[in-house]
């Protein structure tokens, strides 16, 4: 964790043009991969990829609050399972239009998120690990008791969702290229806010938040508008998955799914830009891929935990070693120990 | 609502108190002492589930089969915490959720291997199968009041182990204060893998009474643990005697919520949504305790470190 | 009417009465020492005056107006600024990066999310001055957990001088130097005279003598007597309590 200020020409230093384009060939792969796929037989996989793409979106929003704001919640499923449910109380409503849907979805995180986070915010460490874990069970809980949408079966969406223009999201290419553009925008909102002043502010807060206070930062509010951003964009994640899935049950919001989900940014490397889309596709990948050959597919992921943990601390993009990666300052250190290093400034200065 | 039922209620709830309590107390210590989020413990009370189902079913001996199931989970923990464990101890929470998350994919993966995907159908003891009358008009399974009984003598011997002995002493001086404890010299390290054991033992220990009356099957050691997590955030991280209260409220409200919130709605909303807020109020029931005991005190009931 | 006033500030822990009625002033330009021996609740003083422990009774005013309501970050908005014993930097953050930082905390929003704030020219430009007026530009670069500590002290300084504070509290800021950055934390403070009024908590009995215009004395959570650095040197009470401790 001790930086070193003379560091060796990094993996990023030497390849630095060529990652600087990397984004954009990968997004220009991404939008052919639906043309292409048919001439080689993958169609199957388009499908795949939309899906890797929603659940970017959700950790993309894990990694803000966690990886930037240092804010360990573990109960981010909750937000997923608010949009899908949006939707799915909208259908059942008789709306039509996939955008209001969306749209909803995103405003209902956002406002779930509000709430839960004005309660939890107050507290710290394990506690709001444990109470955001808390809120998210009783969303769980409420969707299993809500007979109207399916309780514990869950709830078809049979019809698709109008896109406008005649297109809807039985539409195999159009669905996935508004998947594809709306992670495009989400990731690059975040990566611009990384590097404007609320992002620098955000990140001081994880660092050395008593710090934060002594400046005049109004800590709580700067930590509650990142959770409500990021119950927002889960929440858009939890709309566009119904529609994907074409279905919603309350294991959406099982707390499994929200350790997966924080398990996925980890692994990816949190508070790195590419973190969480890196995690994500891995984990996917893999789980996809291991399921075609074995019935026992999990232990192999749970292996590639521990190696993680014991060797690769820093996540996948921490294995690329970079500020490029890093997204600025952090030195690439481990977040987790950060967040760690934080709370041990706050005891110190509470005693002195 | 007769008195007969409150009274079976209550029993239920301290029953399923007493068996959080087993599962809470090695999780508090291994958290309060160690300050390790354990998400895996839940996987040592499925393992205790399973190894006593099993057994029982192939020696008809219940008895044997739970203490080899407690025997063999232990063992299993010690291995456990001397790979993976012990090198956790000093790293982050979210570290700690990683890893011991990778374990319950490892251990739900080794049960499916050993015991395949069908839950088991675990029976309870023939000797115990029949009710008691514990007295005239309440007649109760005979082997949920053994669970009780079980439950109590073991918080008994908890309470005096570690009120009454030098080991218990050192754990306690390691959850009050730990880095005091290694500077006195205590073998922190022996103390922290003799605690995890305990802990797993006990996890084990309930695993195997609980086999019989509930589903023995992968996923049940994620389901306990969220219940049991909650019992140790509301008695106060690392205490044990916070953990015995907290898991009897926590059983008696989850249980009393069961059995008497959707009567309760019933007489006072439309049918239709008394039947669907009932259920839903009644599992929220220990959260919305949760979170109304950290409101008033933000440490938990009683919290270990003053 | 002084500049800063605390009026009464009471607090305890338990039964332990840890600030027990603490009035003291602080006059434009003036540099205020508080002494005492350990434990006589010096940092609590810190933590009460700035906000980061709630106090059981008392005032805290700043140019007459009451801050005894205002959270922590209010209060330093309102022109507190603060250091820590402990030193308290962004560590892994450069020291551009850490002055950023502080200048950002009071110049407009800090809820702006899209303009790159490596791009704002006014920011830029007041933490440069930052860093020449401690003299910090030097070491610009450098991640500020591998700056020798007495460096790391100026920066921390330089955090709580970037909102220009009306007041500036500073919780021994030579604890833990060695003689040599002991002497230039002298100088910059004494640079510092007259462009901010300055609450001192120091143990160096030397250091205090030359600095400060007032002295306080708290002893036990009590003040015991305020006046120049004779009178205090000439208390009767203070001799044995502390300087006599001290000359033993």
């Amino acid at each position: 964790m001790t930086p070193s200020f003379v560091s060796r020409p990094s993996f990023a230093a030497r390849h630095a043009g060529v990652l600087r384009r990397l984004p954009w060939l990968v997004l220009a792969v991404l939008a052919l991969f639906p043309l292409l796929a048919p001439l080689f037989g993958v169609e199957y996989y388009v499908g795949f990829m939309r899906r890797v793409m929603i659940v970017a979106i959700a950790a993309a929003s894990l990694n803000f609050i966690l990886g930037y704001g240092g804010m360990a919640a573990l109960g981010h499923a909750g937000f997923i399972g608010v949009g899908a449910y949006t939707v799915v109380a909208l259908v059942e409503a008789g709306v039509a239009s996939a955008w209001l849907a969306w749209g909803c979805a995103l405003v209902g995180g956002g406002v779930f998120a509000a709430l839960i986070g004005a309660v939890s915010l107050r507290t710290r460490g394990v506690y709001f690990i444990m109470i955001t874990l808390a809120f998210a069970q009783m969303l769980y809980y409420l969707a299993v008791s809500l007979r109207t949408y399916g309780g514990d079966d869950g709830y078809g969406l049979y019809t698709p969702l109008t896109l406008g223009a005649g297109f809807d999201t039985a539409h195999p290419q159009l669905f996935y290229w508004v998947v594809l553009a709306l992670a495009a925008l989400v990731f690059a909102v975040f990566s611009r806010v990384a590097h404007a002043r609320y992002g620098h502010a955000l990140r001081g807060i994880r660092d050395n938040e008593t710090r934060m206070v002594a400046l005049g930062y109004p800590v709580y509010r700067l930590k509650l508008a990142g959770f409500v951003a990021a119950g927002a964009v889960a929440g858009l994640a939890g709309g566009l998955l119904a529609s994907h899935n074409a279905f919603v049950s309350p294991g959406l919001m099982h707390w499994t799914q929200s350790a997966l989900l924080l398990v996925m940014v980890m692994l990816g490397g949190a508070g790195r830009r590419w973190g969480a889309a890196l995690g994500v596709a891995l984990w996917l990948t893999l789980e996809e891929a291991l399921k075609m050959y074995t019935d026992y597919w999990h232990w192999p992921l749970g292996l590639l935990l521990l190696l993680i943990v014991f060797h690769a601390q820093q996540g996948l993009a921490g294995l690329f070693g970079s500020r490029a990666q890093a997204d600025v300052g952090g030195q690439g250190a481990d977040v987790a120990g950060e967040v760690d290093g934080a709370a041990q400034e706050r005891a110190g200065s509470a005693e002195a | 609502m007769d008195f007969i039922f409150v009274f079976e209620q209550v029993l239920n709830g301290l029953g399923y108190g007493l068996m959080l309590f087993l599962i809470a107390a090695g999780l508090t210590l291994v958290f309060g002492i160690m300050d390790t989020m354990n998400l895996a413990h839940g996987s040592l009370y499925m393992a205790g589930a399973y190894i006593a189902a099993r057994v029982h079913e192939s020696s008809g001996s219940f008895a044997g089969a739970v203490l080899l199931a407690v025997l063999l989970t232990v063992v299993v923990a010690v291995v456990l915490e001397a790979l993976i464990i012990r090198h956790l101890y000093r790293r982050d929470h979210l570290v700690q959720v990683l890893a011991t998350f990778g374990i319950i994919l490892i251990a739900d993966d080794a049960v499916k291997a050993i015991w395949g995907v069908a839950p088991l159908l675990a029976s309870t003891p023939a000797a115990l199968a029949g009710p008691i009358e514990v007295f005239p008009g309440l007649p109760y399974p005979a082997y949920r009041l053994l669970l009780i009984a079980a439950g109590l003598l073991v918080a008994l011997g908890l309470y005096a182990l570690v009120h009454g002995t030098r080991i218990g002493m050192l754990v306690r001086a390691g959850a009050s204060n730990r880095q005091m404890a290694e500077f006195m010299g205590v073998r922190v390290g022996a103390v922290f893998a003799f605690v995890f054991a305990l802990g797993a033992a006990l996890a084990a220990l309930a695993g195997a009474m609980m086999a019989p009356i509930s589903a023995v099957q992968i996923g049940m050691g994620e389901a306990i643990l969220i219940p049991a997590l909650v019992v140790i955030v509301i008695g106060g991280i690392g205490s044990i005697r916070g953990a015995f209260v907290a898991a009897l409220l926590v059983g008696l409200v989850d249980t009393a919520g069961r059995a008497f919130l959707p009567p309760a709605l019933r007489a006072v909303l439309p049918p239709a949504l008394a039947a669907e807020l009932g259920p839903a109020l009644a599992g929220i029931a220990m959260y919305v305790l949760m979170a109304a005991v950290l409101a008033l005190k933000p440490a938990g009931l009683f919290p270990a470190r003053a | 009417m002084s500049l800063f006033v605390a009026d009464g500030l009471v607090k305890r822990f338990g039964g332990l009465l840890a600030t027990d009625h603490v009035s003291l002033t602080v006059e434009a330009g003036e540099i205020h020492a508080l002494i005492g021996p350990n434990g006589a609740g010096k940092s609590t003083l810190v933590n009460l005056i700035s906000g980061l422990l709630p106090a059981d009774a008392g005032r805290v005013l700043l140019d007459g107006t009451d801050l005894s309501t205002l959270a922590p970050h209010q209060r330093a908005r309102a022109g507190l600024g603060r250091c820590f014993q402990i030193t308290s930097v962004f560590r892994n953050d450069s020291v551009r990066d850490n002055l950023l930082l502080a200048v950002q905390a009071q110049a407009g929003s800090s809820f702006r999310c899209l303009r790159r704030r490596d791009s704002e020219r006014e920011l830029m430009a007041r933490a440069l001055e930052l860093a020449a007026q401690l003299g910090l530009t030097a070491v610009l670069e450098r991640p500020a957990g591998t700056l020798p500590h007495g460096v790391q002290k100026q920066l921390d300084v330089a955090l709580a001088l970037a909102s220009r504070p009306r007041l500036l509290l500073l919780d021994e800021p030579m604890a833990g130097m060695g003689p040599e950055d002991s002497l230039q934390m002298l100088g910059l403070i004494e640079r510092l005279r007259g462009d901010t009024a300055i609450l001192l908590i120091e143990h160096d009995m030397d250091a205090v003598f030359q600095l400060a215009d007032r002295i306080s004395v708290l002893v036990y959570g009590r003040v015991l007597t305020s006046g120049d650095a004779a009178h205090v040197k000439a208390h009767p009470e203070v001799q044995a309590v502390y300087l006599g401790t001290e000359a033993a």
